[in-house]
This record gives structure tokens, C-alpha cells and sequence, in this order.
């Protein structure tokens, strides 16, 4: 199979790339002090005088002071955030987030008891993990079943069938709200959990089908033609051999997909209707900001306590976040 | 032997063909046919629906903003990730400024809409500026901004809460591409006598160009669709509105399900060109 | 065309030193292979040179001028690189042009450079393909002809061989020393094999743990190889090594060991070894040193002894014979007629004219050069200037003693490049003479 630069197939190069060090690249590492003479290659790291550090230091200022200047400007709408969440409610309409430092004794974390209780955050975050959890499980399972299928199954016209699935990746889902919310009515799913796990499953599984197959492809051909040889069957050689090798990349659709769900307002939205006892976060949130606008202390800590589990994800397990998220991207 | 393999073939795709089916291909065929009837779908009304969004005038704004959004935020997303991949990879703390900036993608379009909406806060001249936005401009000395309502600004204040959202996936994918390019080229590059400019632009540039095809055109896709930011921020009101949110409100607020129907059509004539795009790339990698 | 001269030049990276004290002059139009084994700081050398890394002490000289602070593209300079570093994008013919084309050449004249390098090379009919399309060996020329087509003072070569396989590889040498006497130019040239430059070297430099261990033209470091790194490293199959003791007057020298070894030496290789009478030294003899007793060439000054045959390699013209000797194993290289039967002991002849001996403590050669070649001038003593790593060097068992010191025992046995390359001896100069082909000829193929 030919390389192309698309960073979608598991057995891509750039894909190997962002696998081992979205990050972190330890080969360049050693590269990095370089001068400023050369800023594409490889620039030695090495032992040199003072005043040759100095003037190199010099040189490379206003590129330390873009990608600092960048970086903090990235931060500073998320920091907002977080420091307004533990504001109390006069302070936050009265002064900047960043004069907060000044006068620390108007910290509280009365905002997060508010939204958890009072605006019902607290039951959204539930219903969040109730809809995501199953509905990433759904769709990691029927996507590798059909997966394998598609990569070692004699399927009759199976290349075909997989290329609908590929077009149907970037399909957007605005096209199916009417029927599918017309089906959901006639058969009593709208508003409930089944309804909206089996529709995030459908709606995961072409970019699913697509990395998986990608990747079980890729496995070496030997080994399950060995396997097959000593008496193993498709069922066996699925469960025993292929699932197993293909942790990382179950891992990343999982994480995209978990992300996906947690992070989705429209399917939420449409489909569980205006029923609030099934509503995840980012639905009451919206709901929030149509009802207080302004009311930033409900609003900050709110949107803080949805981000909580994202963030959380991103930091542990970083690699497989990426490479989920990178996979995704194209997903619609 | 085989028609027995071929039965267990089917069994395992099934569930997945049942689910695509019933959620995706069948809709979708409904949808377009739907964009050819009325407001519930019993009388057969032809293109009225279409002619009605390509005369209304709030519904060209929509495609309008749209554009703007395909334009702008796919070029400056583009463009930003492209400096900072070369720039950040000249630097020892690159994984973190990568991080930084790659965080953003991990949290809902909701929550990044509160926060937007949170630096877009608009006080009157008199009062002092809440919103780091209006913080900074007055402190040059200009005039607050209504960012969220003012129709000159608001698409690009909308636009900037996209990009800070989706830099961090075209910074480190081209990153990535950046880091498969063997220094040996760009030595020998520099033994041949090119200056940094001259690599940037012969070497790097055209080495990157597939990435960079790839990157913009996720991006386009994600521009034609974007939904939840205008959702939350504007509601599509002040002129913001674009195509997803349109459809929302044909569906939810006017009832109108043809007219939804016909804009979700226009949706995917708008997308098609890159979904082909995505097939011919995919035929050409087997 | 140029002379290039690195004057006490070192490489450190953070902790490490991948070059040190590394001074070399290298002539015009000579073939300089720098050799050795991996991470001996021979790339290193070659990159500091092309001004890919940065010199961290010391000058480099191209011609007269001090490149240390000049940039790569301005020190006319042209390097292959190991895997050709082909630019992907471009065709064939960009390729080879790109160099001219950021110096501004004209188009047209471009092109007919280009086409020119593609005639000598034998690319002519790829010039509109991409790298991708092209077999190994093709990029490897493609590459080749990126270098020539600038014309420039000093090609460089780092392991520009290592991706192609046997065959191909055997061909290519030849080309490029071809290459190399069509145009008259300065080439260096790093390898790690030393078949490569054993074959294409006018003057080898090898190299161990970032500092040169001797210099000289390839006949020289086989016959007199300074250390036994040097004396392993060179030559294929590796030299012999027994640690023996020096024993007897001086009438009688003998090499013993514990096993029953006794070898005695030939007249004029005892002075050298008198100092070290009853010391134990490391007797070095190369596999095609060693004789069946019956096809012993003839003049050859040859000791008996045994060793019990572990296996035989038929090779057709030789057969290799590996060889036991209480525990030490070593191998022959002998006469196809020779009859050796595996796992039987079998009396052999060793030829001490060939003879190496080197100390057990410093691994230093014992014989000089002078001592054997009289031809040589008796003062061949390194000026400090231009010596070769003074006293440091490495030993073949890996300690790396890089400094030591105590001067090494023989001193005037090391050899200055500068005198070799005017005073080499005569059948050199001869063989040297026979293989520069003038340009017209080597133009007709």
C-alpha cells in the first residue's frame, strides 16, 4: 500500500510520527539549541563560550518572544475562565478577572455549589458519563467487528462497501435529524438514552470502521494466516490475536470517541428534546447561557466543571488523545 | 467452505451496516427527498424550498458568513499552524508551547463558547471593561466594542473563537509532516548553496504541500458545518448565522422541514467536492 | 581544487568529544578516505568541514581561506550523502540544478550543465523522473551528479556506498575513483568499510574514538600499521593477534608462549626487539602470512608451528582455515592445493618476514618503518604542528585510553603525512604513477 500524507491511517508515516511524539521528538531534541543561522536543521547543541551564547540568545529573542507571546495568548481566554469560576458574583461584574490577585478574599467555591445543585449541573455531569460511556463501548465494538471483517474476511465487494464508509465520514449529520427524528417518534426513542447511544454509535462508526481497518490491515499477514493454519477460526483469531495487537488504536477511537459524545450539543439537543432529566452538560450549559447571559459566576464554573474530564483525559494519556483527535478531525 | 466464511463475514458486519443504514444512508436519502416537499413533508412542492433560500435575504447572509468562515478561519488556522510548526520546532520547550496551544481541541464547543462569550464582555465607555478584549482595546485608549453584537466585528469575533480552537490540529499535524523531512535534504539543500528563505520556500514548502492539502481541506469541511459555537455565542442573531444553525432553526423554530430539509441538502452539495477528495485520496493510497 | 587542512580542530557535543585534536592535511586532487568504525567522529570530521556542525575549537583552512565562520553554501563545497538526500518534489534534472539555480545561472546554461553531469554519470535518459521512481543505484548517480555539476574545490562523500548492495557496490567504487581522476579534484570520502578504502584511497586517514590513528597510503597502513587498532582494522581478513614473550641473546631472538610456541625472529627485525627481551609483547601475523608447509612461496623467511584445524572455508583461489591454539583462535589464509582435515592438528609455516609486534602495554607498533625501509629518511620525526594525535590513540580492546601519558615507546614510529606524500617509497610512487590515467583517456567510456 502506498504512503500518502494522510494522517488518518494507523500504518501512515506522518501517523507514526504523531504517534511517537505529538510533543515530544526526542531525536531533535538534541538538535534544539541550534543557532539561529540555521532555523530548519539540525543545530548541535555543544559547548560553546559565553559570549557566543549571548549573541545567539540575542538572535533567537524575537522567536522566544512569538511562540511565548502565542502560547500565553492561548492561555489566557482558559485562565479567565478558571480564575472567574472561584470569583465571587459582584467582583466578576465589578473588576477584571486578573485584578482578582489583588484582593484574594473574594474567592469562593459558592459558584460550583450553585451550578451543581441549583442549575442542575450536577445531574448533567451524570447523565454525560450515562450517555458517553456506552455509547463510545457501542461504537469501538461494532466498528472492529466490521472492521476485521472488511480487512480479512471474504466479503463479497467488500472494497466497495468500504469506500461508502469513507464517504460517509465527512457526511454532515445535519442530513439525518429530520428521518432519523421521525423514526425515533414512531418508535419511542426520542428523549431516551437508547436513542441517543445507538445514534452517537452510528455516527462514530465510519471514522471507526475506517482507523481500524486501516490498522488491521497493517498486522503481519503471517501471523493469522499462522494461526488460521493451526485450526484457529475467525472468531478466535479476532478475539485472541487481532484485539489484542490493536490496543493502541482501539485506545485512540475510544478516547475520540469518548470526547466526541462528551463534547457533542447538537445530537443532544435534537434527540433527547427539551427532556432536562436526561440532558448531559453541554446542553444545560446552553441553556445557561440563554437564561443568564450574564451571570459569568454560573456560567464560568459551569463550563470549568464540563472541560474537568477532557483536560483530565489530556494530560493522562496524551499520546493516544492526540492521536484519537488527530484520527477525528476529518469526522463531521 | 467459502459461502460459510462468507456468512460469518456478514454477521460480523451487520450490526454496522444495520446502524450506518438506519442512522446515515437512509436519512440522508430521505433528507433529500423531503427537501422537495412542504413544511411537513406531504405536498410535493419542487424547488420552492430551494428558491426560497437563494431569494431570502437573511438566508444569503448565512451563506455569506459561511464563505467568510471557509476564507478566513480555514487561511488564518492554516497559516498559524504553518509558523508555528516551524518556529516551534526551533525550540527546546516546544512540547509545551504544542500543548498549550493543542489544548483547546479537547474541550466541548460549548464550554469554548462561554469562554469567547467571556472575553467578548462589553461594558459601557464608563464602566470598567470585564472582558479582556475590551480590557486591551481601551487601554489603547479606543472605545469598547460590542463584539458579539456589533455586524462589522461579530463574524471575525466568532471566526477567532474557531481558530484558537482548531490552531493546535494544524500545528501539530504539519508539525509532524515537518519532523518526517530528513535533515539530510535540508543540509544538502544548504551545502547547494540555499539560503534559510530558500529552503523554506523550495524545500519545505512544496515537501509539505500534501499535508498542508490535507490540513486545509479537514478544515474547509469543518467551516461548511460549524454549529455549536454560533449555537451558543450568537444563536445565529446579529448576522452570525451559518448553515447547521440555519437548519436548527427551519426545523425548531419555524417547523419548517422541507425548507431544513433543502438547506441540509445545500450542506452536502457544499461538502461533496471534498468528500471526493477524501475517495480519490484514500483510492490513491491502496 | 584545493588543499584543505584541519589544524587541531575538536568537536564536543554536551558531555562527549567526537573529535579531537584533529589535524590533517589533505592535498589537492588527493582521494582522502577517513575510516573507522562507527561513532569514530569520521562523519563528524567530514560535517565540521561542510560546515554542517559547527567547529568547537580549531580552524579548517579551504585553500588558504579559514572557513570556520563561512557559510555551507559559500565554501564551494559539494557533499553526498548517505541516504543522496534527493529532494523528493523535484525532478531529476531540478535536482541537479537546484544548486546553480539559487546561484542565479542562467536557464539554458543550466541546462546544458546539467546535462553534461548527466552524460558522465549515465543519467541522461532519468532526467525528467522524480527520486521516487528511481532504483538505488540510480539515485546514488543522481546524487553524484548534484555534486559535480557545480564544479566545486572539495567533494565530500559520507558513506555514499552503504544503501546499494554487493555488486552494485563494487561497480560504483570504481566509478567514483573513476570520478575522481576525470576530475582532478580534491575528494574526501568517510566509510566505515575498509575494503572501500583500501580500494580508492590515495591517503587513508582511520580513525577511532574522535582521534586519527594513522595516516598514510593504504600500502603503508597495511604493511606498517602504527597501533593494533590500525593493524586490525586494515586488511581482510583481520590480522592474527598472541600474546607472546621475547626470549633468547642476541643472536637468537625467539617469540614464545605458553603452549609451546617458539618462533624465531629474522635477523633484522631483533634490534627493535631487544629492549624487550623477556617481556610479553603482542605478536600480530596476517592470516595470508601463514603457509601450508608445502606451498611456502619461495624466499620467504618462515617458522614452524601448530594449531588444530576447526573448520575449512574452500574459497576456490584460497581456503581459509581457522585455526586453535590452546585458547586462542585465529586464521589462516592458505594455498587452494592445501589438504587440512577439520578437528586434526596440522603443522603450518609462519612468514616472520611479514612479521608485526607491538607493545603489550601501549599497543604501539615496535618496528618503525626506517628501521625496515631504509629508502625512508632516518629523521622522520613529527613536527607537533602537523603530528598525528601525539601519543594518543586506542587500543583494539576498547579501553579507551584516549590520553596518555607517557609518550609512547617508539615515538619516530609514527608517521608525518606531509613527508609521506613527497618521500613515499618507490614502488609507490611507481604504482601511483601507473594508475593516473590522463583526463583524455579516462574521457572515452
Amino acid at each position: 500500500m502506498k504512503r500518502g500524507p494522510y494522517p488518518v491511517g494507523p500504518e501512515d508515516d506522518s501517523r507514526g510520527n504523531l504517534q511517537e511524539g505529538a510533543f515530544e521528538d526526542e531525536e531533535v531534541r538534541e538538535e534544539k539549541e541550534g543557532s539561529a543561522k540555521y532555523p530548519f536543521g539540525p543545530a548541535p547543541a555543544e559547548e560553546e563560550g559565553t559570549g557566543a551564547r549571548l549573541a545567539r540568545a540575542v538572535g533567537r529573542g524575537p522567536l522566544h518572544a512569538i511562540i511565548i507571546g502565542i502560547s500565553i495568548a492561548w492561555m489566557i481566554p482558559a485562565l479567565g475562565l478558571l480564575v472567574s469560576s472561584f470569583r465571587e458574583r459582584q467582583a466578576i461584574t465589578r473588576t477584571g478577572w486578573w485584578e482578582a490577585f489583588t484582593t484574594p478574599t473574594e474567592f469562593t467555591i459558592q459558584n460550583y455549589q450553585d451550578v451543581l445543585t441549583g442549575q442542575g449541573m450536577g445531574t448533567a455531569f451524570i447523565n454525560s458519563v450515562i450517555i458517553t460511556v456506552p455509547a463510545t463501548i457501542l461504537t469501538v465494538m461494532v466498528a472492529a467487528l466490521a472492521a476485521y471483517a472488511f480487512a480479512w474476511m471474504p466479503l463479497p465487494g467488500r472494497n466497495w462497501w468500504f469506500l461508502l464508509v469513507v464517504a460517509l465520514m465527512v457526511v454532515p449529520i445535519q442530513l439525518t435529524l429530520i428521518p432519523v427524528l421521525r423514526l425515533f417518534a414512531d418508535l419511542g426513542l426520542t428523549g431516551t438514552y437508547w436513542g441517543i447511544w445507538l445514534a452517537h454509535a452510528a455516527y462514530g462508526l465510519p471514522l471507526g470502521v475506517f482507523l481500524l481497518r486501516n490498522f488491521f490491515v497493517a498486522l503481519p499477514k503471517d501471523l493469522l494466516e499462522s494461526a488460521f493454519l493451526e485450526g484457529a477460526s475467525h472468531t478466535t483469531a479476532f478475539f485472541r490475536i487481532v484485539l489484542p495487537l490493536s490496543v493502541p488504536s482501539l485506545a485512540a477511537l475510544g478516547i475520540f470517541q469518548f470526547l466526541w459524545v462528551w463534547n457533542d450539543l447538537l445530537i443532544a439537543l435534537v434527540y433527547l428534546g427539551g427532556t432536562r432529566d436526561v440532558a448531559p452538560m453541554t446542553v444545560v450549559i446552553s441553556n445557561l447561557v440563554s437564561s443568564f447571559g450574564t451571570e459569568w459566576h454560573l456560567l464560568t464554573a459551569a463550563a470549568f466543571v464540563s472541560v474537568i474530564l477532557p483536560l483530565a483525559i489530556f494530560f493522562a494519556l496524551q499520546r493516544y488523545f492526540v492521536q484519537g483527535l488527530l484520527a477525528g478531525a476529518v469526522k463531521g | 467452505m467459502r459461502n460459510r466464511m462468507q456468512i460469518v463475514a456478514w454477521i460480523y458486519v451487520l450490526p454496522a451496516f444495520i446502524l450506518l443504514g438506519a442512522f446515515l444512508v437512509y436519512p440522508v436519502l430521505r433528507t433529500v427527498y423531503w427537501s422537495f416537499f412542504g413544511r411537513n413533508s406531504e405536498s410535493y412542492v419542487g424547488l420552492d424550498n430551494y428558491q426560497y433560500l437563494f431569494t431570502q435575504q437573511d438566508v444569503l447572509i448565512v451563506f455569506r458568513n459561511n464563505l467568510l468562515w471557509l476564507v478566513v478561519f480555514t487561511g488564518v488556522t492554516v497559516g498559524l499552524g504553518l509558523i508555528l510548526a516551524v518556529l516551534t520546532n526551533l525550540v527546546r520547550y516546544e512540547a509545551v508551547a504544542k500543548a498549550v496551544i493543542f489544548v483547546p481541541m479537547a474541550i466541548s464547543f460549548t464550554a469554548a463558547a462561554v469562554i469567547w462569550r467571556f472575553m467578548y464582555v462589553w461594558n459601557p465607555a464608563s464602566f470598567e471593561q470585564t472582558g479582556v478584549m475590551n480590557a486591551v482595546i481601551t487601554t489603547f485608549g479606543a472605545e469598547p466594542v460590542s463584539w458579539i453584537t456589533n455586524t462589522s466585528v461579530n463574524n471575525y469575533a466568532l471566526i477567532v473563537a474557531g481558530i484558537w480552537m482548531w490552531t493546535g490540529f494544524a500545528l501539530v499535524v504539519i508539525s509532524a509532516g515537518l519532523k518526517g523531512i530528513s535533515s539530510e535534504i535540508l543540509e544538502a539543500a544548504r551545502v547547494d548553496g540555499a539560503n534559510e528563505f530558500h529552503i523554506f520556500r523550495h524545500i519545505l514548502l512544496p515537501m509539505l504541500k500534501p499535508i498542508l492539502v490535507v490540513v486545509t481541506v479537514t478544515l474547509v469541511i469543518n467551516s461548511l458545518k460549524v454549529f455549536d459555537l454560533v449555537y451558543v455565542m450568537t444563536f445565529g442573531n446579529f448576522d452570525t448565522d451559518v448553515i447547521a444553525n440555519r437548519m436548527f432553526k427551519e426545523m425548531f423554530q419555524f417547523g419548517q422541514f422541507g425548507r431544513a430539509s433543502a438547506i441540509a441538502v445545500i450542506l452536502l452539495v457544499a461538502i461533496v467536492p471534498f468528500m471526493l477528495f477524501n475517495i480519490r485520496r484514500f483510492l490513491a493510497e491502496r | 581544487m584545493a588543499r584543505v587542512f584541519y589544524e587541531n580542530v575538536y568537536k564536543r557535543w554536551k558531555e562527549t568529544v567526537a573529535v579531537k585534536d584533529f589535524t590533517l592535511e589533505i592535498a589537492d586532487k588527493e582521494f582522502l578516505v577517513l575510516v573507522g568504525p562507527s561513532g569514530s567522529g569520521k562523519s563528524t570530521a567530514l560535517r565540521l568541514l561542510a560546515g554542517l556542525d559547527s567547529i568547537s575549537d580549531g580552524k579548517i583552512y579551504i585553500g588558504d581561506r579559514v572557513i570556520n565562520d563561512v557559510a555551507p553554501k559559500d565554501r564551494d563545497i559539494a557533499m553526498v550523502f548517505q541516504t543522496y538526500a534527493l529532494y523528493p518534489h523535484m525532478s531529476v534534472h531540478d535536482n541537479v540544478g537546484f544548486g546553480l539555480r539559487l546561484r542565479k545561472m542562467p536557464k539554458d546554461q543550466i541546462h546544458e550543465k546539467v546535462v553534461q553531469a548527466a552524460q558522465v554519470l549515465g543519467i541522461e535518459p532519468l532526467l525528467d523522473r522524480k527520486p521516487g521512481q528511481l532504483s538505488g543505484g540510480q539515485r546514488q548517480r543522481v546524487a553524484l551528479a548534484r555534486a559535480i555539476v557545480r564544479e566545486p574545490k572539495v567533494f565530500l562523500l559520507d558513506e555514499p556506498l552503504s544503501n546499494l548492495d554487493a555488486k552494485l557496490r563494487v561497480q560504483t567504487r570504481a566509478e567514483i575513483s573513476k570520478l575522481h581522476q576525470r576530475l582532478g579534484t580534491t575528494f574526501i570520502y568517510v566509510t566505515h568499510d575498509q575494503v572501500e578504502a583500501m580500494t580508492m584511497a590515495t591517503q587513508i586517514a582511520v580513525m577511532n574514538f574522535g582521534v586519527i590513528q594513522q595516516v598514510g597510503t593504504p600500502q603503508f597502513l597495511y604493511d606498517h600499521p602504527t597501533n593494533i587498532f590500525v593493524a586490525g582494522f586494515i586488511g581482510s581478513p583481520a590480522m592474527n593477534f598472541f600474546e607472546v614473550t621475547v626470549t633468547g641473546d642476541s643472536d637468537q631472538v625467539c617469540l614464545v608462549d605458553d603452549n609451546g610456541l617458539s618462533l624465531p625472529v629474522p635477523a633484522k627485525k631483533r634490534r627493535a626487539l631487544e629492549k624487550y627481551r623477556d617481556k610479553k609483547i603482542v605478536f600480530g601475523i596476517r592470516p595470508e602470512d601463514i603457509h601450508d608447509p608445502n606451498f611456502v612461496p619461495p624466499e620467504t623467511e618462515v617458522a614452524p608451528f601448530d594449531a588444530v584445524v576447526e573448520v575449512t572455508e574452500l574459497m576456490g583461489n584460497e581456503v581459509f582455515l581457522h585455526l586453535l591454539r590452546g585458547e586462542t583462535k585465529f586464521l589462516a589464509r592458505v594455498d587452494p592445493r592445501t589438504v587440512a582435515k577439520q578437528g586434526t592438528k596440522m603443522e603450518l609455516m609462519v612468514g616472520m618476514d611479514n612479521m608485526h609486534a607491538f607493545d603489550f602495554e601501549s599497543e604501539q607498533t615496535i618496528f618503525t618503518p626506517e628501521e625496515e625501509e631504509p629508502e625512508i629518511p632516518k629523521d622522520l620525526k613529527r613536527s607537533p604542528a602537523t603530528g598525528v594525535a601525539e601519543g594518543a590513540w586506542v587500543t583494539s580492546r576498547g579501553s579507551a585510553s584516549t590520553e596518555r601519558a607517557e609518550p609512547a615507546p617508539e615515538e619516530e614510529g609514527k608517521v608525518d603525512l606531509d613527508r609521506l606524500v613527497e618521500e613515499e617509497p618507490v614502488e609507490e610512487q611507481v604504482a601511483r604513477r601507473q594508475s593516473e590515467v590522463p583526463q583524455g583517456q579516462a574521457d572515452e567510456d
